[in-house]
């Protein structure tokens, strides 16, 4: 029985079959990024176990597909008739792609990735998620500006109630909006919107090709508060003033932000810098010049495209920016990633695999006959 | 490395000659240029060739005679319109040889300034063609302008400055009145000298303007400026070495043809020898512009066309050392040639030698990733190439079993070479993605593309191992894999989403649907048209 299964699993008919469906999915993953953005493409098809065609037919997603090809080529290697002398480049190029594999599940299901965007002068301790969102009470008046958060991803439905206990609040969720298009008001406001929600309307819009440039925002309910202040909010993200409430005499700050993860240090950016190839619109290389703050004791660092910056388990990159009047914003892009060295090892491996491989046997197949016959 | 480049160069290049007017430095486009180059590149974007053919004009010639002479100049048909709504819209005439003068278009583009303007407010991807060829237009004429009063040749280094900083044009001191150090009068006199000389025929006085000229240069130590590198240059450009590797491959496969009528020995001998002169001159053309730019061989569209092309043509060699029947050379010389000629037509889009952009400029992965990436695709081609040769040999004469196995052989050894490649250099462009931006993988366009090849052939490899298919399949298999290659070369072009998009027009997309139609008709044609005759003869 147990060699039935493990014949059966180590098929290679398994492996050009789940490779065949891989290039389906690779190729019709690729087209639809034009008509629906890179990052939603990579969630439906190769982010997924399985997705729907035509709305209810289930076809297998990029990582069942591809945890299907680990199995396989696990199995594979327990094959009696593949542990000869002969076949040795062959069994080191499987082994580098069972370790490709298996980094690339690795760095699928524990790597983080998030955005810092820092502007000149300024000191940030905190990762932005590209895509998940938070709605956070801020406590101001606080000297460290206690923070709570309410919810984040998954976001809840609309019509849910939250009874957030440790401010003695009610929330009502009333709506998500993906991408908000704000509108001033004509006519008076209902007393029951407060803040922003007071002159202005927040809309749908339709949402962006690429998920990040979307603005999300939510309307909510507040009750518990009092009178003048339990009402309607509505937040988005990048909101200049951020709308207010008071408990006890603290101002508390709502915010609908990108989630934030906290990191145990600060950056602070001295300077970016942008060269670009003289008398052209090209740039040549882009820089951010920052302190490293730990523990008290700053470090001064540059990091520069192709030359991030590597420190306690994080990498920092040069992402992009934003051009300002009087000072420039630096993006950095911020990973933390467990798998990040796997590829790095079974590169190596397969390609020697394959070397020896082909050092054994391509003299034999470049001949123009064989001398046997 | 760079020693042992240059020591190279030295020895097969043919004797350069001294430092001429073609080759003085002139910063455009981000990069020090010689003048022979920037003239021609001028040249192009008026004419659409790179020398006035019709009067047998070098375009240095012609930039000189326009400084010298603007009157006559702006006499000088040298603008190219193709299209008859731009003439109409200019109020000209339309004429066989659409050729038109600066003091006949001008006029009528002073009468269509507002539509232009509106043009201007447009992004490029909402104007229409005659809107954007208007627009070009507009340009050219306003960049001859600049040129016939020497606003737009910045031939005058900065006189502290780092590579970075912009180098001024005469009209900028003479004009402008922008202070210039002795230095710069230096250079500024002897440019002067030099067209004084050239207006009066004094050879001697040209010279010791050069001179002169070549002594002041020295003197800008801050500024990159090499002027073996800036001859090399403009060496190049006169030497056409690609024209002189087509030849080679083309008159190869003349001598191939027949020597399967006539002499077959002796002629396939001969084909071989021009094969392998094509390639000499091939790759020391690669050689050649990577010692002027400093950086690896493939970094735009056009580079890693002539590169894949050098690529098959040295595994035609090598195939053909091992077979020694002409298949090697047939390979080698018809594709090289093909792969000539679709490279001159990204070259005719403008300088061939441009900057990169910021992310890309790192030599130490463009030597690695892009050139083992780009082996990869010449590999998988070839071996696309002898899946065809299995198939047209199967369906020719399937009796002569060993020839059959053979270019199987071949054919699988290929194969395997073309997946270390692609594989390998798949991989390391994700190592790079991870070191600049911190993600392996990211399922962009050119990455699917690349993995589209590499996981193609780990599937036919895989299923002749399985017995899936038979070496007819895997001929065929590998056939198609063409087609993959092309759509991951070229192909994710036409997307237009993620990083890789450079460079791309609706030629391109044409173009390669007609490939796709011919691939597919010519392997599935052939593949089928065989299993009918197989099933005809056991009947």
């Amino acid at each position: 029985m147990l060699d039935l299964i493990t014949k059966l699993l180590s098929s290679p008919r398994i492996f050009s079959y789940t490779v065949l469906w891989m290039i389906v999915l690779v190729f019709f993953g690729t087209l639809a990024q034009k008509d629906i953005g890179l990052y939603a493409s990579q969630m439906k098809y190769f982010s997924s176990y399985y997705f729907t065609v035509g709305g209810f037919i289930p076809v297998p997603g990029g990582r069942s597909v591809l945890l299907l090809m680990t199995i396989n080529l696990a199995f594979s290697l327990f094959k009696k008739n593949l542990w000869k002398m002969k076949k040795v480049g062959i069994i080191i190029v499987h082994v580098g792609g069972l370790l490709l594999l298996l980094g690339g599940g690795i760095t699928a299901q524990f790597s983080s990735e998030g955005n810092m965007v820092i502007s000149e002068g300024e000191t940030i301790n905190y990762v932005d998620d590209y895509f998940d969102m938070e709605l956070v009470f801020v406590n101001t008046s606080l000297q460290d500006s206690l923070e709570y958060t309410v919810f984040d991803e998954p976001l809840l439905e609309n019509g849910t109630k939250i009874i957030y206990d440790e401010l003695n609040l009610q929330i009502d969720i009333i709506d998500h909006i993906k991408n908000v298009r704000i509108e001033q008001r004509i006519s008076t406001a209902d007393t029951i919107y407060k803040g922003f929600l007071n002159e202005f309307i927040l809309l749908p819009k339709k949402p962006e090709k690429e998920a990040t440039q979307n603005r999300p925002g939510i309307v909510i309910k507040l009750s518990g508060l009092n009178n003048s202040q339990d009402g309607i909010y509505g937040i988005f993200l990048g909101q200049k003033t951020p709308d207010t409430f008071q408990i006890n005499g603290n101002l508390f700050f709502i915010e609908f932000r990108r989630k934030r993860t906290y990191i145990p240090f600060s950056i602070n950016l001295l300077d970016f810098e942008k060269v670009m190839h003289p008398g052209t619109n090209v740039a040549k290389s882009y820089s951010s010049e920052i302190n490293l703050i730990e523990d008290a004791i700053s470090r001064r660092i540059l990091i520069k495209m192709n030359e991030p910056l590597r420190h306690a388990g994080y990498t920092f990159y040069q992402a992009s920016f934003v051009d300002g009047l009087d000072k420039e914003t630096s993006v950095l892009a911020a990973v933390k990633n467990y798998g990040r060295l796997f590829p790095y090892i079974s590169s190596i491996i397969m390609s020697i695999g394959l070397l020896i491989h082909l050092l054994i046997h391509l003299p034999k197949m470049l001949e123009r006959r064989s001398n046997t016959i | 490395m760079r020693n042992y480049l240059i020591c190279i160069l030295l020895c097969i290049s043919t004797q350069l000659l001294g430092f001429g007017i073609g080759d003085i430095p002139i910063q455009d486009e981000g990069r020090i240029k010689p003048l022979d180059t920037f003239a021609r590149n001028h040249l192009l974007a008026f004419y659409g060739k790179r020398t006035l053919t019709n009067i047998n004009l070098s375009a240095t010639d012609w930039l000189l005679d326009l400084i010298l002479n603007p009157k006559s100049g702006r006499d000088q048909k040298i603008f190219n319109i193709r299209n008859p709504e731009v003439a109409s819209s200019l109020f000209l005439v339309w004429t066989s040889e659409h050729k038109y003068s600066f003091n006949e278009i001008a006029p009528g583009l002073r009468e269509q300034a507002s539509l232009i303007s509106v043009i201007d407010q447009k992004n490029n991807e909402d104007r229409s063609i005659f809107e954007k060829q208007l627009f070009e237009l507009s340009k050219n004429i306003l960049r001859f302008e600049e040129l016939s009063y020497l606003k737009a040749i910045k031939l005058i280094p900065p006189s502290n400055g780092s590579e970075n900083s912009e180098w001024f044009s005469p009209f900028d001191f003479i004009v402008k009145r922008v202070p210039s150090d002795n230095n710069q009068n230096e250079i500024l006199s002897s440019i002067q000298l030099y067209l004084a000389g050239r207006m009066s025929k004094d050879e001697a006085q040209m010279d010791s303007a050069l001179y002169n000229y070549e002594t002041a240069l020295a003197s800008f130590v801050d500024q990159d400026i090499n002027i073996p590198v800036l001859e090399k240059e403009s060496w190049m450009n006169k030497a056409r070495l690609f024209q002189m590797s087509l030849g080679f491959y083309l008159a190869a496969f003349v001598f191939l043809a027949f020597s399967w009528m006539i002499k077959p020995i002796l002629l396939n001998k001969l084909s071989y020898v021009l094969l392998a002169l094509g390639t000499l001159v091939h790759g020391y053309a690669i050689l050649v512009r990577m010692y002027i730019m400093g950086r690896p061989p493939v970094t735009t569209l056009y580079e890693s066309v002539i590169f894949v092309s050098f690529i098959i043509v040295l595994l035609s060699i090598v195939l053909e050392r091992f077979r020694r029947d002409g298949l090697g050379v047939f390979v080698g010389s018809v594709s090289g040639a093909i792969l000539h000629f679709i490279g001159f037509s990204y070259a005719s889009d403008g300088d061939t030698l441009g900057m990169l952009v910021a992310v890309l400029n790192s030599n130490f992965w463009l030597a690695t990733h892009v050139t083992t990436i780009t082996i990869g695709y010449g590999a998988s081609l070839m071996a696309g190439l002898v899946g065809h040769l299995y198939l047209i040999f199967l369906v020719k004469k399937e009796k002569n079993e060993t020839v059959l196995n053979s270019i199987f052989k071949n054919l699988f050894g290929i194969t395997l070479i073309a997946l270390f490649f692609t594989l390998f250099g798949t991989i390391l462009g994700g190592i790079w993605a991870d070191q600049s931006w911190g993600r392996f993988w990211g399922w962009d366009p050119k990455e699917n593309g690349a993995l589209l090849i590499v996981l193609w052939q780990l599937m036919m490899i895989h299923m002749r191992l399985s017995g899936l298919a038979k070496p007819a399949e895997f001929a065929l298999g590998m056939g198609l894999n063409n087609i993959i290659v092309a759509l991951a070369w070229f192909g994710v072009n036409l997307l237009q989403v993620g990083l890789h998009s450079y460079g791309f027009d609706d030629g391109v997309a044409r173009n390669l649907y007609v490939f796709i139609v011919l691939e597919l008709f010519f392997c599935l044609g052939l593949y089928f048209f065989q299993k009918y005759k197989v099933k005809i003869n056991l009947a």
